[in-house]
């Protein structure tokens, strides 16, 4: 980080404020991954480091190239979305397979399969 | 017209006419006979005109240098030996295609039929016109091959399968030995320039490979001519239509052998060793030929044995030590052919018009064909070598021959002459068994057809040829004469001795022997008449030695049984020992070398450990050492640990500011991972081995050896790196892309620049290796068959199926379209961002990280993200598009076409261009000629890793439409790798 001697003091602040909540919001989605009780539970805490996290992260990152360009920076718009796009579609792809699969154990931990179709699918058809 | 364009166009003429016949519909007969009858006849024409430079012993001579500093050349050299062989093919084609035209059906697929001969004609019109001695083999070799096109026509018979096959098999070995032969041969002499080889006959002889070539090319002569031992395949070949027997197999691709032999003769000829293997080979082909002729029942069959016996005497005249005898071998090769063809096709009419050609069932056709029965009398009589015919005049030359051969050895000397009469006793058996058999006796009856004179253009070639049988032999000097001496003259130079062709020589000895021989032929038919007629089985003596069936013995042995043996002693189909002996010799090979030449301390110090990357690099070597770990029974879990190899690996690239490699590694990663998820499903679940366990010692000591095979090939790999990376190579390669990556290139990107411009050849090879890797996969998955534990549904999918039924029997795949509603809306959502993503990669690849190969691999990501949450059959419904093998192919022409395009402007191949445009969007964008190579490789990548994956995910869909829907209740247990695949 060799440039960051030239970063102004008020935008070095707010750019090591925004890592460093970033950074605990991540370790703290890492702790609860490792320390909740269940599946499904320690599915929900990593997501604090995908949404949040990753966010501070790429508004420090926004604001520490913006103000060294001098022009707007905005490459992590698009990280941005893709994140939010992906991450649930990752977590709802495990937490279905680890459904499914608890479902056809029997487990009594999970709610049982709804017993009738939803009338809209009949209507659809 | 100069020498260059008549040679070229009698050589190229017919094999672009076999094109364009080839290309004709499947019923045009007549076109495609007009147009090989036309084609025969310009060549013929083109021989002709020669004639004028050839008879004054002139040569014609064309050379389009191809590799000069190798001595490769194309040589297209036309004597007066060559001449008159490519007349006797062109002009003999041309009779043979009129011929053709009436005797194949129509139902038959004649434009191929054509296409073939025309292509042969041109092959053997090469061979003779060769001047280069390596063309030569190679036009020998196409001759053989199209021989086998043209036996194999009637495909749908056995015989002809099976008769073209042992031909290719025998004259093709026959080919690579005369191949070698001639490598041998233009070692010895340094050129391969026959007028050079020509000219060096003393060096040849005197040289101590002299054998060794003598050998392989005689191997190569006598398999071609059909020689004992090699002489079997002929019979075999007679599967094939008349038309082909007539024209080559007795008029010109057997004549090869002879050719090359007569060719060759002033060069290798008088020695004991020619004499021996060539006279001898001779000899007995001409004897066993001829007696295994007389008892044939297949009129073809015989004309084949006929054929075999007449070549064994044309080899033997070659192996006599005598000028006088090489002149009776050219002017016999000639006779026969036109002998020889002519009974052939007169074979073919019988065979036409009766339906039958065994000799046994056809008599009396004297009545109903009396046009034919004089044609074939006088043919057959040619070739019994009755006065005022051609066979006669060259049997007479044999005779003298015979009698004044200086042979090796004394005892060859006194049987040559006997051997002489017996043989033409023996012709004028077949001769008369031929047209007795077939002509005379009662009047034909229970013929398949009613037999009658065939179509008069039919019977027009047998007429001109049996012409020039009479005409041959009445006048022989003034009708044959000069081109015989030509031809002699070209081969001998001016140590042709004096001969005569007269039919009268006086009363003298060999004429006496003609009269006993005559006698003798007559007396033993009449004596065998009735046996014969009654039909043989097989010649007596030697019915039992069947050469086909110790040829068919050979062949099994040979890649049968002996590849089956050398599988079983070096083969295996087990995985593990094949990696385990790959990565022993890798190690041997690399540990070796650095041993033996030392390998000292490097030269540079190496940087401080940066603890953030010691760390992240201790959570790499983690997981990999747990991939290793849990390999064996936990697939999934192991594959999930390389990822995160793959990863530390990427942010190493990163950390050490190599973007383009992290962005490449990244991409690969994951389609690697997903292509491994992909296998996972269709691997054999683990061995159940609990009633016959192997000793646990057993085991431990074999996990404890692969641990250490593994353990030292990544220590050898890490030290190599060490190695490597603790020196400063000798010339820094780096220095000089860099500081011409923009000059040059137009790039700053310099990977990128690398990969699509300095080393774009290089890139250029990649790609095509990609691509046939992507096609071979393909290949072999196509026909892929899961292990039977693997091939049910897999649970979840049953499930899912269950479910769809039981509610109002839905269509198949909602239950797990309603499951994945959301992830698939979402997907769907990013797959446009994704190809965003890929075009911005690869427009900005020449200046800043990314490229075709990254962006190719981003599109493949987020198709196979459509395949993974929207299943199979949803994703190619929609994508259309999706024709991996044709955007491979697209992707090649691009690159490759962006190279050749630098041809246009004069340029050497590759060479790139660059500028820069302004779009209206887009800005000033870099448009490099490289950008058009580097799309190249992008669509080439999108391609070839679909083709990839699709070729897995199509087994799941085989799979479900393989197994029935309701299955018995399931025996797997759940596993997690299905759960998480299981839209796909």
């Amino acid at each position: 980080m060799t440039h960051a001697v030239e970063l102004p003091l008020w935008a070095a602040i707010v750019v090591a404020c925004l890592l460093l909540l970033g950074a605990f919001l991540t370790l703290v989605g890492s702790i609860g991954l490792l320390r909740l009780r269940d599946f499904y539970a320690r599915v929900h805490a990593p997501t604090l480091a995908t949404t949040l996290g990753i966010g501070c992260v790429l508004l420090a990152s926004m604001l520490f190239f913006t103000v060294l360009q001098t022009r707007p920076v905005l490459h992590e718009v698009l990280i941005t979305a893709f994140m939010v796009l992906t991450t649930p579609v990752t977590l709802m792809l495990l937490t279905r397979a680890s459904l499914y699969r608890d479902r056809r154990e029997g487990s009594p931990d999970v709610p049982p399969i709804p017993a009738r179709p939803l009338p809209k699918d009949g209507a659809e058809r | 017209m100069p020498d260059g364009i008549v040679l070229a166009c009698l050589v190229g003429l017919p094999f672009v006419a076999a094109i364009v016949a080839g290309l004709l519909p499947t019923r045009a007969r007549d076109t495609a006979s007009m147009l090989a009858g036309a084609v025969a006849l310009v060549c013929l024409g083109l021989v002709w005109s020669a004639y004028g430079t050839v008879s004054g012993g002139g040569v014609l001579r064309a050379e389009l240098p191809w590799m000069p500093q190798l001595g490769l050349s194309i040589v297209l050299r036309m004597d007066g030996f060559a001449w008159l062989f490519a007349g006797l093919i062109t002009g003999i084609g041309a009779l043979v295609v009129l011929y053709a035209r009436y005797y194949m059906s129509a139902e038959d697929p004649v434009p191929r039929f054509f296409s073939f001969l025309l292509a042969f004609m041109g092959a053997m019109t090469g061979l003779v016109l060769s001047g280069h001695l390596v063309q030569l083999a190679l036009f020998w070799e196409l001759t053989s091959f199209l021989s086998f096109l043209l036996i194999g026509y009637w495909h749908h018979t056995a015989a002809a399968r099976d008769g073209a096959r042992m031909a290719l098999t025998i004259t093709a070995t026959g080919g690579l030995s005369l191949f070698a032969g001639v490598l041998v041969l233009g070692h010895i002499v340094g050129s391969y320039d026959l007028d050079v080889v020509l000219a060096a006959g003393d060096t040849i002889r005197d040289h101590p490979l002299y054998i060794v070539a003598l050998i392989l090319i005689v191997l190569g002569a006598l398999t071609k001519s059909a020689q004992f031992p090699f002489h079997f395949w002929l019979p075999h070949a007679m599967a094939a239509p008349t038309p082909v027997s007539a024209y080559l197999h007795s008029a010109t691709l057997v004549k090869a052998g002879v050719f090359l032999l007569a060719r060759l003769w002033p060069v290798m000829a008088g020695t004991d060793a020619w004499a021996w293997t060539v006279g001898l080979a001779g000899l007995i082909t001409m004897l066993i030929g001829a007696y295994i002729a007389i008892f044939q029942n297949d009129l073809k069959g015989l004309l084949a044995y006929s054929t075999i016996s007449h070549l064994g005497l044309i080899t033997l005249l070659l192996g006599l030590k005598s000028e006088l005898a090489l002149i009776a071998a050219i002017f016999h090769t000639m006779n026969h052919a036109a002998f020889k063809c002519s009974l052939f096709m007169a074979a073919g009419i019988i065979d036409h018009e009766t339906g039958t050609r065994d000799i046994r069932r056809l008599s009396g056709l004297n009545g109903p064909m009396p046009f034919t029965a004089r044609l074939a009398l006088v043919a057959a009589a040619a070739m019994a070598g009755v006065p005022l015919l051609n066979g006669f005049i060259s049997k007479e030359m044999f005779f003298a021959e015979a009698l004044s051969a200086t042979a090796p050895v004394h005892p060859l000397l006194n049987v040559l002459p006997l051997a002489a009469m017996l043989a033409s006793a023996f012709s004028v058996v077949y001769s008369l068994r031929f047209i007795h058999g077939v002509f005379f006796g009662s009047p034909p009856t229970d013929l398949p057809r009613t037999p009658h004179e065939p179509a008069t253009w039919m019977r027009f070639p047998v007429e001109i040829l049996v012409l020039t049988c009479i005409m041959v032999g009445v006048l022989p000097a003034a009708t044959v004469g000069p081109y015989l001496d030509i031809a002699a003259r070209a081969v001998l130079g001016d140590a042709t001795p004096y001969y005569s062709l007269a039919v009268w020589h006086g009363v003298n000895l060999p004429l006496l022997m003609s009269v006993v021989a005559m006698a003798a032929g007559v007396t033993i038919y009449l004596i065998l008449q009735r046996r014969l007629r009654e039909g043989m089985d097989g010649p007596p003596l030697i019915r039992h030695l069947d050469a086909q069936r110790l040829f068919e013995r050979a062949m099994v042995t040979l890649s049968w049984r002996l590849a089956r043996t050398l599988e079983r002693i070096a083969g295996t189909r087990r995985l593990q020992p094949q990696l385990r002996l790959i990565l022993i010799a890798a190690i041997v090979a690399g540990a070796g070398a650095a041993f033996v030449r030392g390998v000292g301390p490097g030269n540079l110090v190496p940087a401080p450990i940066d603890p953030v990357l010691a760390l992240l690099w201790v959570v790499g070597a983690a997981c990999a050492l747990g991939a290793a770990w849990q390999a064996k029974f936990h697939r999934l879990a192991a594959t999930i640990l390389l990822g995160g190899v793959g990863l530390v690996v990427c942010v190493t690239f990163v950390w050490f500011s190599a973007p383009d490699l992290a962005l490449t590694q990244l991409t690969v990663e994951i389609v690697t991972t997903v292509l491994l998820l992909l296998g996972l499903r269709w691997l054999p679940k683990r061995m159940q081995s609990s009633s016959a366990r192997e000793p646990e010692v057993l085991g431990r000591t074999r996990r404890l050896r692969d641990l250490a095979i593994a353990t030292a090939a990544g220590g050898c790999m890490a030290m190599l790196a060490y190695v490597v990376m603790t020196r400063t190579p000798p010339e820094l390669l780096a220095q000089h892309f860099l500081a011409r990556a923009y000059l040059e290139g137009g790039g700053t990107n310099v990977v990128n620049v690398i990969l699509v411009d300095f080393r774009g050849f290089d890139t250029l090879g990649e790609i095509f290796v990609v691509g046939v890797v992507a096609l071979t996969t393909f290949a072999l998955l196509r026909r892929f068959r899961p292990a039977a534990d693997s091939v049910e549904l897999p649970e979840q999918q049953r499930d899912q199926l269950e479910a769809d039924e039981a509610r109002h029997a839905r269509d198949d795949g909602r239950h797990v379209a309603d499951w994945l509603l959301v992830p698939f809306t979402l997907t769907r959502l990013l797959f446009p961002v994704m190809l965003v993503a890929a075009a911005f990669l690869l427009l900005r690849g020449h200046d800043l990280p990314g490229g075709g190969f990254s962006a190719g691999m981003v599109v493949a990501i987020a198709i196979i993200l459509q395949y993974i949450v929207g299943g199979t059959e949803w994703t190619e419904d929609r994508l259309s598009l999706l024709r991996p093998p044709a955007w491979i192919g697209t992707g090649l022409l691009l690159a490759a076409g962006t190279g050749v395009a630098a041809w246009a402007f004069g340029l050497p191949f590759m060479t790139s261009y660059f500028s820069y445009a302004d779009l209206p969007v887009l800005g000033k964008v870099p448009m490099a000629s490289a950008l058009i190579f580097d799309i190249g490789v992008f669509v080439l990548v999108v391609g070839a890793t679909l083709l990839m994956l699709i070729a897995l995910a199509h087994q799941s869909v085989r799979g479900r439409r393989s197994t029935p829907r309701t299955l018995p209740q399931a025996k797997a247990s759940p596993r997690v790798a299905d759960a998480v695949g299981g839209g796909g």
